[in-house]
């Protein structure tokens, strides 16, 4: 492998940031492995994709701005990937992990006869070779594995852990030819829920409350308002559930949901073992409780001790100016 | 209608798991195999479909994994399925999701499907990979993440979950589909559905039945695991007393800004 591509999930010409960590590090993996770095950018809106994107150090940008596109799911994008991937020669292709990023770089891997792996935190070169570190088993272990036996690897990378670095590199526009295909699988519409709800498994962030919030309330104002600013979802201990204060499918713990956040935050939650098993393989968890002397101060990166109903809203508000 | 159900054999979700610090793999003993929790909500789209179709429908669950697997694959007949065929063979250790999805892709093929209905993932993997891999290499549209099933002639339509809403899609069968945890509630397996099991037909199949013409298994395989690493205990953190919510507030972002997650 030499050149290394990344693949712009972007919505209507706005790249994800998470696409924008991935040019970044496409480019300083290519650096190391001796090739170019591309991006490749596919739908209506890629051509101001690719403007945003000469702001970071990629060489070249391959762009097919097709607004018809978008009326079909996945296989626009693995067709551009796969023009310049063949175009490129051996090489590693990035690709966020989320729901589109996964399913395009799947797809991909087989159509490249190509390994996969999965939900990367890091990226390891060596030599010629290129090597994943991923945690598995819910944050259990940590596993790192190489390629072998293919031209061609791709890798989801997880969100937030890789840096975008706005540096302009040569930035060449690229047109992608397009494959002149009909595709298979129409969407008929989008639609964009305001009040979409995330489910606590799927989703990165979840604020968690428990017995302290005294009420069904707080789940329904200062933990909702906290989990949609930081595009997360809202959960509970089933202490909350049992008391009829929030509905079954936001339980975490033994008898709820098992989950792998990348970041939990537990409200008025004491951390009982029953709801410990639930939860403990998030990548960060940050308590709030009034009581310093829970058991989940023994688990927790962070338990602030004060007053959740002061704190909550405040950092609400705090996290929406640390995001302007 | 033939809808296969592809499921996967994981340890118990709720059992301790742990890392031999000498061996370095999971320590399996007095851990049951179950199967995998997102896979019974395929299930049980398939068999709501069966029941909306009506006659002609069938479900077929297929799984790889060891002979041993039997009595777990058992309970998804229980739930309602028709019948199973199992893929079995030592030459499949050491697959990655490569391998795993050409396998079972060829396999697949040879059973023969209309529709088939996977899971988002499984939870020991948590990989989410294998539903496309598997409908490129089986040819056929895949439609994922769907939280809403329907199937009307040879059309399949759905509502596919995305991070901010739903996408309506549709294509033609045959298809493959991946449901999420929103699409249902998997039914429990009747005493009746029990004792039926038990005279369902579970057919064993081989890697020498497929004829794949690339290897699968440890050599085959396009990713390697050259190194496991057991990451630290999770000990206590930082224990901070917030006198106001403000400086409670700015405790967190100035952490969660440490961390990489604002």
């Amino acid at each position: 492998m030499h050149d290394v591509i990344a693949f712009i999930e972007h919505t209507a010409g706005q790249p994800r940031r998470v696409s924008l960590e991935a040019a970044t590090k496409a480019k300083e993996l290519a650096s190391k492995l001796g090739g170019k770095a591309h991006a490749v950018i596919v739908g209506g809106g890629a051509s101001a994709a690719a403007e945003i994107l000469k702001g970071y150090p990629v060489d070249q940008i391959h762009v097919l701005d097709d607004a018809a596109l978008d009326g079909f799911l996945i296989d626009p994008s693995v067709d551009a990937l796969e023009s310049v991937a063949k175009a490129a020669g051996p090489a590693l292709v990035l690709v966020p992990n989320t729901m589109t990023g996964r399913d395009v770089g799947s797809r991909l891997a087989a159509r490249l006869d190509a390994g996969m792996n999965a939900d990367a935190t890091d990226i390891v070169v060596n030599g010629t070779n290129v090597a994943c570190v991923s945690p598995k088993l819910g944050g259990l272990t940590i596993t790192t594995c190489a390629f072998k036996n293919s031209e061609y690897g791709v890798v989801a990378i997880r969100p937030n852990v890789f840096t975008a670095q706005a540096q302009a590199g040569a930035g060449e526009i690229v047109a992608i030819a397009p494959s002149g295909k009909s595709y298979a699988i129409v969407v008929e519409e989008t639609v964009n829920e305001a009040a979409a709800e995330l489910g606590v498994e799927e989703a990165s962030v979840v604020v968690s409350g428990g017995r302290g919030l005294g009420g069904p309330e707080p789940f329904k104002t200062i933990l909702k308002d906290l989990a949609d600013e930081l595009g997360g979802a809202v959960g509970a201990s089933r202490a909350a559930v049992d008391a009829g204060w929030i509905s079954h499918g936001h339980q975490v713990g033994q008898t709820g949901k098992t989950i792998s956040p990348n970041l939990y935050i537990a409200v008025g939650i004491s951390g009982a073992i029953q709801h410990k098993v639930g939860m403990r393989t998030a990548s960060t968890i940050v308590a709030i409780n009034k009581d310093g002397g829970v058991p989940i101060a023994d688990f927790a990166d962070l338990l602030v001790v004060g007053d959740a109903f002061a704190i909550v809203p405040e950092l609400t508000r705090a996290v929406r100016s640390a995001k302007a | 209608m033939k809808i296969v159900v592809t499921v996967k054999l994981v340890p118990d979700t709720s059992a301790d798991k742990r890392i031999d610090p000498a061996t370095k793999r999971l320590v399996r003993g007095g851990v049951e195999t179950v199967l995998n929790p997102f896979d019974e909500y395929a299930i049980e789209a398939a068999l709501q479909l069966k029941e909306k179709l009506g006659e002609g429908t069938t479900v077929t669950i297929f799984t790889m994994a060891p002979e041993t697997g039997k009595e777990v694959v058992r309970k998804a007949l229980a739930m309602g399925a028709d019948d199973a065929v199992m893929l079995s063979d030592a030459g499949l250790a050491g697959s990655d999701i490569w391998g795993t999805s050409y396998a079972m892709a060829a396999a697949l093929k040879k059973i023969g499907f209309d529709l088939v209905i996977t899971g988002t993932q499984s939870t020991d993997a948590i990989t989410g990979d294998v539903p496309g891999m598997l409908a490129e290499y089986l040819g056929v549209p895949g439609l994922t993440y769907l939280r809403k099933l329907e199937v009307d002639g040879d059309k399949v339509r759905g509502q596919r979950e995305t991070e901010t809403g739903f996408q309506t899609v549709s294509a033609a069968t045959p298809a493959l589909v991946s449901v999420t945890k929103s699409i249902n509630e998997p039914r429990y397996p009747s005493l009746k559905g029990i004792m039926g099991a038990k005279k369902k037909t579970i057919v064993m199949m081989t890697l020498a039945e497929l004829g794949l013409t690339k290897a699968v298994g440890s050599d085959g395989a396009k990713t390697e695991l050259t190194d496991l690493a057991t990451p630290p205990v999770r000990g206590k953190g930082q224990v901070v007393t917030a006198a106001d919510g403000t400086e409670g507030a700015r405790i967190i972002v100035d952490f969660l800004k440490e961390k990489k997650l604002l």
